[in-house]
Parts: C-alpha cells; structure tokens; sequence
C-alpha cells in the first residue's frame, strides 16, 4: 500500500515486485501509457486548435509537426494507443464477463493483436519517415 | 470517511469502462481515416474537405471530444488518489481537472468550427 514515507515510485516498485506477473506489468504500463496519451492529447488540442488564428497559421503549425522525426514518433504513438486500447478491452472484457481467471491467457491474445498492428503500423508509417514530404 | 460517495465518484470506475470501449471505435475511426491513408499530409484544406463531407463528422468530433477528455482526466484522477491526497488537495485538484476538461471541450468546439 502506498504511504507518503515510501513515496509513489516505491509504491510502484513494490506492486510490480510482490507481484511480477503479466496483470502487474499491465498494469503498470497501463498506467504509463495513459499518463503519455492524457499528455499528447493536450498537445495535440493545442496544435489543432491552431485553427482559431486562420489556415495560415494552422498549415504552419502542422507542417512543423509532419516531419520525418515526427513521422518516426508516432510509430510510438501509435505503439502506446494500442497497447493502451487493447489492454483497456482486456480490461473491460474480464470486468463484465467475470473472467478474472483468465486475465493472464487474454494478455498474450492482447500482445499478439498488439504485434499485427506494430506490423501493419511499421509497413505505413516506415516509408513517410524516408519520404521527401 | 462514511461520506457517501457523489454519483460520479460512485460511478467513475463505471464511467471508465464506457468511454473507453467508446474510445476504441473513435480512435480506430479517427486513426485509421487521418493517418492509415495513401495522401498522409495533413492541412487546412484536406480538414476543412472532410469535415464539410458529412455532417456526421462534426457529430462524430462533437461526441469524441468530450469523451477522450472525461477518459484521460478520469484516468489522471486513478492516478492521482494513488498519492492519497488530503480531501482538501483532493477536492481542488477534482475541481482543477473538472474545469480543464469543461474548457478544452469548449476550445475543442470552437477549433472545429473553424474548418465549417
């Protein structure tokens, strides 16, 4: 349990060793993901609400954001979205069908879907960070 | 401590669970039509051709946004009563996300307008 003494990131470590398996590695990286997106999320109003000062200003803002650095980043955006979607399905799905039991079988369905879309997502993405866009 | 809960705060673990599934079609929508596409490059133009498409689109935007708020700022708060804050420190950071996710909303509307 988490004290202010120990501090959060003791806290942390201690779930993850007490309990080094899959649910609290998912947990954890649940956790992870969900404080980047809910970061990015705010970037990416702020980009997008760059619209409010006209088209110029907008096509300037995300010209600086569509380059092949950004590109390269957001095969990891889109790594974190899905690791983060599918484990909150995972999530979902053991919270109302009453399958706590099988948790730990329905992470590696959720890793191995997670891998196709890495596939699919590095076969699109990878070609725009060599482009001349 | 026997305080009873508000609806939100009793619901909120509920809460989590429907906008999420909700977010998992949004998002596969929303990535797939912007970025899993042949013309990659966005701007002013391609948005505003879009959104003027249909007006399911500013349906579609009108209901995501709010959604993808609640869920983060919910998500943010789990984390936050991990720390165990005081009520006091509690209730303002509560109220603090309350009024972020009220305002991006909004600002997330009016930034739509726009590209009408």
């Amino acid at each position: 349990m988490y004290s202010e003494k120990s501090g959060i990131f003791k806290y942390y470590f201690d779930e993850w060793s007490l309990n080094t398996n899959v649910g609290t590695f998912a947990w954890l990286l649940h956790r992870l993901t969900g404080a980047i997106l809910a970061l990015y999320l705010f970037a990416h109003i702020l980009v997008v609400s760059s619209s409010l000062w006209g088209p110029d200003t907008f096509n300037l803002w995300l010209k600086s954001v569509q380059t092949p650095l950004t590109h390269f980043l957001e095969i990891f955006l889109v790594a974190v979205v899905a690791f983060h979607l599918l484990n909150g399905l995972r999530i979902t799905i053991t919270d109302f069908s009453f399958a706590t039991k099988s948790h730990k079988s329905y992470f590696w369905v959720e890793i191995f879907v997670f891998a196709l879309i890495m596939i699919i997502t590095l076969t699109v993405f990878l070609p725009r960070v060599f482009s001349s866009h | 401590m026997n305080e009873k809960p508000s609806f939100l705060t009793a619901y909120s673990w509920f809460l989590q669970r429907i906008t999420g599934v909700l977010l998992a079609i949004f998002l596969f929508i929303h990535i797939d039509t912007i970025h899993f596409t042949k013309e990659f490059f966005i701007d002013f133009n391609r948005v505003t051709q879009r959104l003027s498409s249909s007006g399911w689109w500013v349906v579609f935007y009108i209901i995501f946004i709010p959604v993808v708020l609640f869920h983060s700022l919910n998500g943010v708060w789990g984390i936050v009563e991990d720390y165990r804050p005081m009520p006091g420190l509690g209730k303002g950071i509560k109220a603090f996300l309350w009024v972020l996710g009220v305002c991006a909303t909004f600002y997330g509307f009016v930034a739509i307008t726009k590209f009408l």
